[in-house]
């Protein structure tokens, strides 16, 4: 029978949206040295969520680990094609094409942190680490478009709203289909540190 | 270790994208900007140091001036005016890295002329600070 059920933990959807808006900040601060502390603050707490979600892709509920959305090539390919025929595949979790897009976006993210911080720590040459963090930051927004579209597509043709879920964490399946802990305590306390993080960084706040 | 591997495509891929910088002298950079200056302008005549020395000492609409990281003093160590980073010195005689690698300048140039300016810099601009730069001992 089909019901509300828990699909994505409290950790996995802060992750996503704290990354989101991480990254599109930093995007949009990257041309002006007014912004550089911004940009910075932001590409640190980029880094830091990109750590704990390697993390939690191994310790985190069924459908955070990366083994529930790594398919083989020949599963992205079955999958795209069915969007496009009577019956489209339908995954409770992320579906093949959708797993594609997060480790690419999950590499991206690494490598534009790297480079970030081998710029603004000087570690080596200035230009090698900027052609990097450049080409990584405009390939990611590339991934972060096709990841959107994609969303759309699949809340369309499987009449669910995606992005909803990903707020709320729930999802119409079945009973058993769903996850059994929220990790609501490691959620809010992710939500804590960044906060806190951001005040001293950008705030001055000091204790 | 797959993160090795990562590593090594990684350093493979960049080694590839990115080109040797050609290294140049300021003075080189400085007759660029003569070029561009002479196409722009053809009454053109000759960059002036004491007005490099005023474009980069004054603020140009916005609060911020080129000495505003760079300092008054070129020749010494600079500080971020925004994360109080140093930076190094910018006159070539106090630092033989500066106006060397075109490919740098233009990129600092912009950036930093959008900063003060809200626009990029003329070749005017370039040349006449780049002058007083070198006028610096």
């Amino acid at each position: 029978m089909l019901q509300r059920v828990l699909v994505w933990d409290v950790p996995t959807r802060v992750f996503h949206w704290l990354l989101a808006v991480s990254f599109a900040g930093a995007y949009l601060t990257a041309e002006s040295e007014r912004y550089r502390d911004i940009h910075v603050a932001l590409g640190y707490l980029m880094f830091g969520l990109l750590l704990f979600r390697l993390v939690w892709g191994f310790a985190g509920t069924a459908y955070a680990r990366f083994s529930s959305f790594l398919y083989a090539p020949s599963a992205v390919v079955t999958y795209v094609r069915s969007l496009f025929s009577q019956q489209p595949q339908h995954h409770v979790g992320h579906n093949p094409a959708g797993g594609v897009a997060i480790f690419l976006l999950l590499l991206l993210g690494l490598l534009i942190s790297v480079s970030g911080l081998g710029l603004y720590w000087e570690l080596g040459d200035e230009d090698w680490w900027e052609e990097l963090h450049e080409i990584a930051a405009n390939l990611m927004l590339l991934v972060v478009l096709v990841h959107i579209a994609g969303v759309v597509v699949s809340s369309v043709l499987h009449k669910e709203n995606l992005p909803r879920s990903m707020v709320t964490g729930y999802k119409t399946a079945h009973a058993d289909q769903g996850i059994a802990r929220p990790y609501a305590g490691l959620g809010l306390g992710m939500l804590g540190v960044v906060a806190v993080f951001l005040l001293v960084y950008l705030g001055g706040l000091t204790f | 270790m797959l993160l090795d591997k990562y590593w090594l495509a990684l350093s493979a891929c960049t080694l590839l994208l990115a080109a040797p910088a050609f290294a140049e002298t300021p003075q080189e950079i400085l007759d660029g900007y003569t070029t561009q200056a002479k196409s722009a302008d053809p009454a053109f005549s000759a960059f002036d140091a004491t007005r490099g020395e005023l474009f980069f000492k004054n603020t140009h609409g916005n609060d911020w001036s080129c000495a505003s990281c760079h300092t008054q003093n070129p020749a010494g160590a600079g500080k971020h005016a925004k994360t109080d980073k140093p930076i190094e010195a910018l006159a070539p005689s106090a630092n033989a890295e500066r106006f060397t690698d075109p490919k740098k300048v233009e990129k600092w140039f912009k950036r930093n002329c959008g900063d003060v300016l809200d626009r990029e810099c003329t070749a005017l601009e370039k040349g006449d600070v780049l002058t007083y730069l070198l006028t610096i001992k």
